[in-house]
């Protein structure tokens, strides 16, 4: 399936900034699962310097700096990307969990691929023993861990509810958890919180998922703008799976994948320091595309 | 043949009687702990003879002398500042330092320097592996998990080179006798060693309390020790002459005094993260003649806070950019971040292993036996012997729960809190290590007159240089309050000690003069920084502001005393005074037409009040904390003693002579503060400020009270009071035999430019403090203070007293409150071009 993503970010300032310099996470990677056949990021005002580099977590990060002073700041992201990822299945044959704990301890990788880096809390995923405890219903001794994880992204669909205004950015996620409702990012840090509780490598997705479901399908959360889900590591054969608790799916061809990370303070889009006095006020338009449907969804492209 | 008598015994022998007898007490009740060594007490159960030595000096003094000479040390420390507290306010947690020295032999020094040495290098090493090819881990000499636990495991740097090769400037390590006599690595100090200064305070309060003990004992000297330390962290930048900064986390950081010592020693440039800007991946520092390239930073900040952009993103610490910088080589940041990757005590059980692969041989110097619960067989082994061992962390996370984030023996936790501890570690093992519990050994410390023995650890330091490492002959050592010996009891309420290595020989006297061709010859201490010319800007402002407040004040006693004046009615006079003092908040608005003597006791001591003597000293105080290394000791001390005076000044005022006199003392240390400021400050850019700050306030307060009692209508009195406030009665009355009339007295206290409290005075001063400061465009126009201050100045210059009306002299005060807003916007950091930093963030 190939997609067409647009992103597009205005953030508007009420006094004029002179100077931002800014970390830009806004270029899928291609990997296994997906080929990136053409990227494009444009900002106005164009910046005065930008620099593209692979980030900690092997992202594609773009540094821009922009000394003239403005008091809007486009940020448009454009990609043509072809996803070909496998279908799963929670019934997978995996490794038992306990297995994977031991493996991922004694692993030897210690690139952003390998599950080490996932194994320890975080500042956005701090370990919470009530999380932990939630969690520890899908890991009875022996499961296997695609068994289990997919258990536990059932459990978040169907305890918490999605609520955009129940929680905002920084929220942490023992909050979330405890009014059991939130946003993908929320239920992504909560499923994490919960797996790392049990000693397992949990990282953490920032990617699009597409707008307009395949006909006859519901529309799924967090079409409309960049959603996160949480990836984990099963066991050296299979690597990495994908769970989307907000939507309880396993992740497959209607996901692609812009950053992984620790949490999402790893992989945010857009972040950036700026010298500034006044308020800032944001909005968000995402579309994410197949294109044998692009004749269609122009009349209906939404936005966020 | 008669034996020759041993040091000891002819030690004795010279001693005078009571001297002996002091000893031989100390001696006699001294009780070493069973089980470990003590440094006094041999293994024969005899005292060392350098010990002897030692105490047989301080046996000399009586209880008083050596008490006296101790404490006027200590209190010329704590004067300037290393240990300073005040009460109820921002406390600093200071080491109290004990009389007695850790004296260390050749034989001991000598196997520590090559533990630590051979340590560093180690650790080099293995951040070159985990940051560089990674061979280490892929190979797997140790699991990735063992690395990834820890914060200061920075991806950031993976593959990024540091500038001068090395990631480790300075090395330290905490170390403890073990019970077999050898010295054992407790903890690993790789982030940001701490402890260096005081270390340097410490020698110097014991080697000027006993001079003579000191240099007849042969300790080595720790001096060549900063040098060398200078020379590496000089070395590791490009440039030639590098502008080397030491990177604080500011002045409500623990260990901020030190840290201001110790830039002060070396020469550092003191900053903060927001003096750093880092363009075009290069870092320079914000100065009053712009961004001046930073070349090294010695950061005391976490290297997860040192960019907040790329790192921590709550860091308020740190400079956007930074890690930019040190990708692309533009800045030498020491110790290169993620070094403090090698605290963590998850490693502490691979060093033996790594040590004989990377470098081919044992390690000299043990740690403590340490296993990482992250692997099968070791967490087995710490289950079979939970008993026994220290539980610890294995990574130092901030934030976790307190029963996981200390080393602990299970035994001494509640069932509960056992439970917790088990029930965690077996849901994640690889947050764990366990640890042989390490019993140190004791060091003689004076504890109510008499010798006790007391549980250590010292600090000792590396520094790389261009010859290799150098060990600090040295350290830090810390004596515990408790009998117990375990070092995991080790924490709070310790004492420092200092640490004497001796030389087998006479030490050469050092001199630190540097042969001629290492010298270039300067006359200016370099550059300003923006925030230090603010704080200096504002210290001058406060101090002017608590003069002319003292000054009201007395005014206010003074008038009523004077019966002459009680009987014209001075009522008006008054309330304008106490009108004054409202406006300034030092008075509350209820005060007014209240007596006297309780608007002066307000205005000298309500804490409340923003305007009151006792804030505004506060205030001082504090300004210059945040630049304690730019202030001599001598003013430091006189600020400090300042403020005492008021805070310490009879509260309970009972009549308007008591609030006079209290006026009085404090204006007469004011003055020597000023005097100090004068003559004692070279005329560097920093006196300007500080000077500057003075002026303007004064010029605006002049004008305040001109235009308020030099009004077309001023009676004598009001006349009177003025040239009181502006400190003119006696030039006045030498100058005009008539009495006091209007246009001479505007004039004196407004427009003489030889009178150095008239307004046009301080004008005249600022105007050639700006021309001496630097501009940052050469284009030949003036900058906006330049603008202002030359039109006041042709002002004053021209101006009549006849013509001179209080409007034309709010004017005057208007314009000189414009310069300030000028000239902050121009030299510092709050300037408009600088305004600060917003995180643009966002879900989006």
């Amino acid at each position: 399936m190939i997609y067409l993503v647009r992103h597009k970010t205005t953030y508007s300032y009420e006094a004029p900034v002179e100077f931002a310099r800014c970390v830009l996470r806004l270029t899928p990677q291609s990997s296994a699962t997906q080929t990136v056949l053409h990227h494009a990021v444009t900002l106005r005002p164009a910046p005065h310097q930008s620099v593209e580099r692979c980030g900690a977590f092997g992202e594609h990060a773009l540094t821009v700096i922009i000394d003239k002073p403005h008091r809007v700041l486009v940020v448009e992201a454009r990609s043509r990307v072809e996803v070909h990822a496998a279908t799963m299945s929670a019934l997978m044959a995996s490794s038992p969990w306990e297995q994977v704990r031991e493996l991922s301890c004694s692993h030897n990788e210690l690139g952003p691929t390998g599950p080490a880096s996932y194994l320890y809390p975080t500042s956005r995923a701090p370990l919470a023993s009530e999380i932990t405890d939630y969690a520890r219903k899908s890991f009875s001794p022996g499961v296997p861990i695609i068994h289990a994880a997919s258990d536990l992204m059932r459990r978040i669909k169907a305890d918490f509810t999605f609520d955009p205004k129940a929680t905002d950015i920084t929220t942490p996620p023992q909050v979330a958890f405890k009014a059991r409702r939130g946003v993908c990012q929320d239920f992504a840090h909560i499923m994490i919180s919960g797996l790392r509780g049990l000693g397992l490598p949990a990282a953490y997705v920032s990617g699009y998922l597409r707008t307009i479901p395949p006909a006859g399908q519901a529309r799924l959360e967090g079409a409309d703008a960049t959603h996160a889900w949480v990836s984990v590591w099963c066991g050296e054969g299979i690597g990495w799976v994908g769970f989307d608790p907000t939507n309880a799916i396993l992740v497959e061809n209607d996901h692609i994948i812009l950053a992984v990370g620790r949490d999402y303070a790893d992989v945010p889009p857009i972040e950036g320091v700026l010298l500034s006095n006044g308020q800032q006020d944001l909005k968000v338009e995402v579309d994410v595309i197949p294109e044998e449907d692009v004749g269609v969804a122009r009349m209906d492209s939404r936005t966020g | 043949m008669a034996l020759k008598p041993t040091y000891a015994a002819r030690r004795r022998d010279v001693l005078p009687p009571d001297a002996a007898e002091r000893l031989s007490g100390w001696l006699r009740n001294y009780r070493p702990l069973s089980g470990t060594p003590d440094e006094l007490i041999d293994s024969s159960g005899r005292p060392r003879d350098q010990w002897l030595h030692f105490l047989g000096h301080f046996a000399e003094y009586t209880e008083g002398e050596f008490r006296n000479r101790f404490n006027m040390a200590t209190r010329h420390i704590r004067d300037t500042g290393v240990t300073y507290r005040v009460y109820g306010e921002e406390n600093e947690r200071s080491w109290p330092l004990g009389p007695l020295s850790l004296i260390l032999d050749q034989n001991d020094w000598a196997q520590i320097a090559q533990g630590v040495e051979q340590r560093a290098n180690l650790i080099e090493a293995m951040l070159q592996d985990f940051y560089g090819e990674g061979r280490l881990i892929a190979e797997g000499a140790l699991p990735a998990a063992a690395l990834t636990g820890s914060p200061d495991f920075l991806r950031a740097m993976k593959g990024v080179k540091p500038v001068g090769g090395r990631y480790l400037q300075i090395y330290a390590a905490d170390i403890g006798r073990g019970p077999d006599g050898r010295w054992w690595v407790l903890d690993d100090r790789t982030q940001a060693p701490s402890g260096a200064g005081y270390a340097l305070e410490n020698r110097l309060v014991l080697s000027r309390a006993f001079p003579n003990l000191y240099n007849t004992m042969n300790v080595q000297r720790l001096a060549p020790f900063f040098d060398q330390l200078r020379k590496g962290l000089a070395a590791t930048a490009e440039r030639a002459d590098p502008r080397i900064c030491l990177l604080t986390p500011g002045p409500f950081s623990e260990t901020y005094f030190e840290q201001a010592h110790l830039a002060r020693y070396l020469g550092l440039m003191l900053v903060e993260g927001e003096d750093l800007v880092v363009r075009d991946g290069k870092v320079y520092v914000r100065t009053i003649a712009g961004l001046k390239r930073a070349d090294v930073i010695l950061r005391r900040v976490d290297a997860d806070f040192v960019d907040p952009l790329e790192l921590n993103s709550a860091s308020r610490l740190g400079t956007p950019g930074m890690v930019d910088a040190i990708r692309s080589g533009g800045v030498a940041v020491v110790n290169m971040p993620g070094s403090g990757l090698i605290e963590s005590k998850a490693l502490l059980g691979f060093l033996p292993s790594l040590c004989r692969r990377l470098m081919g041989e044992e390690l000299k110097m043990p740690n403590v036996a340490t296993w990482w619960c992250g692997q099968p067989r070791e967490r087995d082994l710490v289950a079979s012997r939970l008993g026994e061992l220290a539980i610890a962390p294995a990574f130092n996370r901030l934030g976790e729960d307190p029963l996981f984030s200390r080393a602990r023996l299970t035994a001494d936790l509640s069932s509960g809190d056992q439970d917790a501890l088990m029930a965690r570690m077996n849901d994640r093992p690889c947050d764990f290590v366990g640890q042989e519990v390490v019993r140190l050994s004791t060091t003689p410390v004076l504890r109510d007159g008499q010798l006790v023995a007391a549980p250590f650890v010292l600090r000792v330091y590396a520094a790389a240089t261009p010859d290799g490492m150098k060990i600090m002959p040295g350290g830090f050592c810390r004596t515990s309050e408790q009998a117990d010996a375990r070092a995991i009891s080790m924490g709070e309420g310790a004492r420092t000690a200092d640490v004497w290595v001796l030389a087998d020989r006479p030490v050469e006297r050092v001199t630190l003069l540097a042969s001629k061709e290492d010298v270039k010859v300067r006359r200016i201490m370099g550059l300003l920084p923006s925030r230090a010319a603010d704080n200096l800007f504002w210290l001058g402002r406060y101090l002017e502001r608590a003069e002319a407040t003292l000054r009201l004040v007395r005014s206010l006693c003074a008038s009523l005393m004077d019966s002459e004046s009680a009987l014209h009615g001075a009522g008006e006079t008054l309330a304008e005074l106490q009108e004054l003092l409202i406006d300034w908040g030092a008075l509350e608005k209820e005060a007014l037409g209240g007596r006297a003597v309780d608007a002066a006791r307000s205005a000298l001591y309500d804490e409340a009040a923003v305007g009151s003597v006792i804030s505004l000293l506060r205030a001082a105080r504090r300004t210059a904390a945040g630049m304690r290394e730019r202030l001599s000791s001598d003013f430091w001390t006189l600020l400090l003693n300042l403020e005492s005076r008021v805070s310490d000044g009879v509260k309970d005022l009972k009549s308007e002579a008591e609030a006079l006199q209290q006026c009085e003392g404090t204006l007469h240390l004011l003055a020597a503060l000023a005097g100090l400021a004068q003559e004692n400050m070279n005329r560097g850019a920093g006196w300007r400020f500080l000077d500057m700050g003075r002026r303007v306030e004064r010029g605006v307060n002049t004008s305040r009270f001109a235009r308020t009692f030099a009004r077309s209508d001023a009676t004598i009195d009001d006349l009177d009071l003025l040239l009181d406030l502006a400190d003119s009665q006696i030039t006045y009355r030498a100058r005009y035999l008539v009495g006091l009339a209007l246009p001479p007295v505007r004039d004196m206290v407004v427009l003489d430019p030889y009178n150095t409290r008239s307004v046009a005075f301080q004008i005249l001063a600022m105007k050639d403090h700006l021309a001496q400061l630097p501009s940052l465009v050469e284009d030949g126009m003036l900058e906006e203070p330049r603008r202002i201050i030359l039109t006041l100045a042709t002002q004053v210059e021209t101006a009549e007293a006849g013509r001179l009306d209080p409007d034309t002299i709010l004017g005057l005060e208007r314009a000189l409150k414009r310069l300030s807003v000028a000239v902050a916007d121009r030299y510092f950091l709050q300037g408009a071009k600088a305004a600060p930093t917003v995180k643009l963030a966002g879900l989006a």
